[in-house]
């Protein structure tokens, strides 16, 4: 059998023998980082609900890449294509197809177009895993000490803020640098909901560059703990205040309220608040088969599907954007900006308090629920194992929510309208 | 442009801070409206 003939029998490695350099060492790269994606999650150092199915999407779209019959090829290019013409592709999803007759074809043809095109591409998913995770929030943390978490939310929001000039200083337009500075704001929704609304054709890396560095927080922010906060401060144990009890019918009310002022001040990103504010509703109001769903398959099945999808959207002709290293660089700039914001604000609270507040508690500020909670009260655990700072670090930690959905309303509204 | 963007930059947090300093007394107020219509009258 002539080499030929193999490569036309194993048409994955007849494209990678056809294609640019470039092309063939981005798929490759891609196969090799989606393999480390996914053994990163095995291991927990990155989330492994997202980022094995991620990994194995990665792996399978740059490996299982073959030559396009000419009906299929014409429907994903949306132009004529010639007989004999060999347009490589995948099976997988054809991301940017809006030709209405193209997209019924392809509906039909790629196995995961109808998920990316009905939940993914107009932001649903988004709005799903929103609404699980407003599910999983005790809001009685956040009610006991209202200023003090929303304080600590907004200092943790450094990153968000400072990363927007930084970003159009090195060469985005306003629209892109929103997007990317919103990843300051750890909340991988809200920057999926942010890139769909401002940057559509960035939204691929910039949420991809989220979800990775969403992983990183959790391995990076021990660091950053250690090196701006001294042990002996960091042994603090936050002032004992007397325990507040929130009623439900309390937590109700602000659901309620807080709803309707929000949705009013941002109809832009009023999906999103309306999912947040369901979630919690069904948890406070007590209704435990919307619960179990809302709370287990609807968040975890989004949440599947979402690691699949942005695993299957980084094929090497997809993600080869030159700005692509920009937005690494940003994002890793707008976490840690926020980070050293969060604990700012925890020093202005130690301060303010008389030297009695832990400001590593601060840092939960940024809303990556529960990761950075849990990461701040490890390090105090660390160094007092019998100091306590998690009621107040996880009341910042969904103040974090809150604040980043300001913000991204916000960015939404107002940066269409900077000139 | 970059001044354009610092200027929008500081706006942006200005609003921020306002809406957020609005959420948190939205909070504080409905927690004590919805505690003292709730509260139980003496006997």
């Amino acid at each position: 059998m002539s080499l030929h003939a193999v490569l036309q029998l194993f048409q994955g490695l007849d494209t990678l023998s056809h294609a640019d350099a470039g092309i063939v060492a981005a798929r490759l790269g891609l196969i090799v980082l989606g393999m480390v994606l996914f053994y990163l999650g095995k291991k927990g150092v990155l989330e492994p609900l997202l980022m094995i199915p991620m990994g194995l999407g990665m792996v399978a779209v740059n490996a299982g890449v073959l030559f396009l019959d000419p009906a299929t090829a014409a429907a994903v290019t949306e132009r004529a294509v010639a007989a004999g013409q060999q347009t490589p592709g995948t099976l997988f999803m054809a991301p940017l197809v809006q030709n209405t007759d193209s997209l019924m074809y392809i509906l039909q043809v790629d196995f995961l177009q109808p998920i990316y095109t009905f939940a993914f591409s107009n932001g649903l998913i988004a709005c799903l895993v929103f609404m699980g995770i407003g599910a999983l929030l005790d809001m009685g943390f956040v009610i006991a000490r209202p200023f003090q978490s929303m304080f600590l939310a907004l200092c943790a929001e450094l990153g968000t803020v400072a990363t927007f000039p930084i970003a159009v200083a090195l060469g985005l337009n306003f629209r892109e640098a929103a997007s990317i500075a919103i990843v300051g704001g750890a909340d991988g929704p809200l920057v999926l909901f942010t890139s769909l609304s401002l940057a559509r054709h960035l939204f691929v890396p910039i949420t991809v560059v989220a979800y990775l560095y969403l992983g990183l927080t959790y391995g990076g922010y021990p660091y950053l703990i250690r090196f701006l906060v001294p042990a002996k401060l960091r042994a603090i144990k936050n002032p004992p205040k007397g325990a507040i009890e929130v009623t439900s019918g309390e937590k109700l009310a602000f659901t309620v309220v807080g709803c309707a002022v929000l949705c009013l001040l941002f109809p832009a990103a009023a999906p999103l608040f309306l999912s947040l504010f369901v979630g919690v509703a069904i948890r406070e109001a007590g209704m435990k088969y919307f619960l179990d769903f809302v709370g287990g398959p609807m968040l975890y099945g989004s949440t599947l599907f979402l690691g699949l999808l942005l695993g299957v959207l980084c094929e090497a002709s997809t993600i080869l954007n030159p700005k692509v290293l920009v937005l690494l660089v940003l994002g890793i700039i707008s976490l840690l900006l926020s980070g050293i914001g969060g604990l700012l604000g925890g020093y202005v609270l130690y301060l303010v308090s008389g030297r009695k507040f832990n400001p590593v508690t601060g840092i939960a500020g940024v809303s990556c629920v529960p990761s950075t909670a849990k990461v701040a009260q490890k390090e105090v655990s660390g160094v007092a194992p019998d100091a306590l700072i998690l009621p107040e670090a996880l009341g910042a930690n969904i103040s974090g929510v809150i604040t980043t959905a300001i913000l991204t309303g916000i960015f939404v509204t107002l940066v269409p309208l900077i000139h | 442009m970059i001044r354009t963007a610092i200027v929008s930059a500081l706006e942006i947090f200005g609003i921020a801070a306002i809406i957020t300093f609005f959420v948190a007394l939205l909070i504080k107020g409905v927690f004590h409206i919805v505690r003292f219509v709730g509260r139980k009258a003496p006997k």
